[in-house]
Formats: C-alpha cells, sequence, structure tokens
C-alpha cells in the first residue's frame, strides 16, 4: 500500500464514520454498506478496513461490520475539524468578510443574537 | 444502515424531468432557510421529491458543498450524544443559489408551457401541491 494513500483514505473513512455515528445513521455498518456511503467498490475498501482494524482505528463486530475505536473516534472528529479549519470563523466581532453580519446593521444584530453565548465556529 | 430507500427522487417520472442536479440547489435552498445538521437535511429533502435511504449521497454533496466554499459546518456541541457537524450556507452559497434559482425558473416556463400545449389534447389530473413546511 502507498503509505501516503493510506493517510488519506484513513482520514476519509475516519471522516465518514463519524459522520454516521453522530447523524445517528448507522453505529457499525458493514463493509458493503460503507462503500456505499463513499461510492468506493467494496473489494477496494477491504484492504484497508483491516488495515485499520489492526492499527486500533476500528473495531470489527463479528461478521464484517466496523465501528470507531475510542482513538478512531477521537481520530476522526478531529480531521474533520482540521480539514475545513480554514472555512470556519471566529466568534462574532471577529468574523471574516464573509460573515452575514457584515451585510447590514440588522444582519449583525441579529448575528449577534443567534450567537450570544457560544462560538460563532468551532 | 437503518435507512432502506435509496436518496433518489422518489416518483420515477418526477426524476426523468428534474434537473440533473437538483440536490445540490436543494440543499443550499435548506441551508437558506436555516443551518441544519446531516440528518435534518435528510429529513427536509423529502418534500422536494427525495427519499432517505442514500445518507452517503448527501455526505458527499455537502462536502462538495464545502470544498466548493457553498457550505461550511462547525461543531455543535451536545449534551446527550456526539457532536456534530452543523451546515450554514456562505455569501457565495447563497449567490450559486440565486443563480440555480433563476435558471430553475427558465425551466419552470419551459415545462409550463409544455403541460400547456399537452393539456390541448389531454387533461392531466393535477394533484394538489401540499403546504409546504420548512421544518
Amino acid at each position: 500500500m502507498d503509505e501516503l494513500e493510506v493517510l488519506r483514505i484513513r482520514d476519509e473513512m475516519l471522516q465518514a464514520l463519524y459522520w454516521m455515528h453522530s447523524e445517528g445513521i448507522s453505529e457499525a455498518p458493514t463493509a458493503l454498506e460503507l462503500s456505499r456511503f463513499l461510492a468506493v467498490p467494496e473489494r477496494v475498501l477491504q484492504d484497508y478496513l483491516a488495515r485499520f482494524v489492526a492499527d486500533g482505528l476500528l473495531e470489527s463486530q463479528g461478521t464484517a461490520s466496523y465501528q470507531l475505536s475510542p482513538v478512531g473516534m477521537e481520530s476522526g472528529k478531529r480531521t474533520f475539524a482540521d480539514e475545513m479549519a480554514d472555512l470556519t470563523r471566529p466568534t462574532h466581532g471577529e468574523c471574516d468578510e464573509d460573515c452575514w453580519c457584515h451585510d447590514s446593521p440588522e444582519a449583525a444584530a441579529e448575528c449577534l443574537h443567534e450567537h450570544a453565548g457560544k462560538a460563532h465556529s468551532n | 444502515m437503518n435507512t432502506p430507500e435509496k436518496l433518489i427522487p422518489t416518483d420515477h417520472t418526477a426524476a426523468q424531468v428534474l434537473p440533473k442536479n437538483f440536490l445540490r440547489p436543494c440543499l443550499l435552498l435548506l441551508l437558506r432557510e436555516h443551518s441544519a445538521h446531516g440528518y435534518d437535511l435528510l429529513e427536509r429533502l423529502r418534500p422536494l421529491g427525495f427519499s432517505r435511504d442514500d445518507p452517503g449521497r448527501l455526505y458527499r454533496a455537502l462536502r462538495a458543498l464545502e470544498t466548493d466554499e457553498l457550505v461550511r459546518s462547525v461543531w455543535e456541541k451536545s449534551n446527550c450524544g456526539p457532536d456534530r457537524r452543523m451546515y450554514e450556507l456562505t455569501r457565495r452559497g447563497m449567490e450559486v443559489l440565486h443563480e440555480s434559482a433563476t435558471a430553475l425558473l427558465q425551466t419552470d416556463e419551459i415545462l409550463g408551457m409544455f403541460l400547456s400545449r399537452y393539456s390541448e389534447f389531454v387533461t392531466l389530473d393535477r394533484t394538489p401541491r401540499p403546504r409546504v413546511r420548512r421544518d
């Protein structure tokens, strides 16, 4: 396996599994379900799944279903955040030029109201 | 997975005339209405002609929209479950939504003309449109 490709697929897979878990869509999808979810042939995924189980990122559930290990869960969440980090914003008043709050005073007021007490983004 | 249907237009007749990438403007519209997480979007796509079986298609569409900077996502903290990604529209996303809506308006006019001309031969039984709820 190309190790750079392994890293890329690992991130993709962990993020997808975390998303499925967090949205309540599936806790432990099978390889077939995962292949449909990622639109990747199942046979392509199999070797990677075995590798990630061996690496302790996934736990295999008996008949070839997979779920995130605690380490995999943390990694999936973190890589999701890291990948989109440049698209996220700080709290209101520190937001970038793309923020709605620059549209009008009303939008700024609404933005403040909506985000009162919590971060604009992560 | 516990969702047995495909995320494709539920009505095959409608599927033949809906724009090819209709999911994309639909997602932008839903996020224009309000920010949402994935499962909420899956549910709200149903009145727009999509069933909820292929969450992977939604996931991939959201990823593509995010990569194109039409959508951004942030963590929503949860006290009773895992943190989830909350998706929201960017300004560029709103612009693209407007472009899509303009194109759809033209499609609507063409479809209207088609149906008008066809009605000279056959009277179609038009099913009343249900009132659209945003949530």
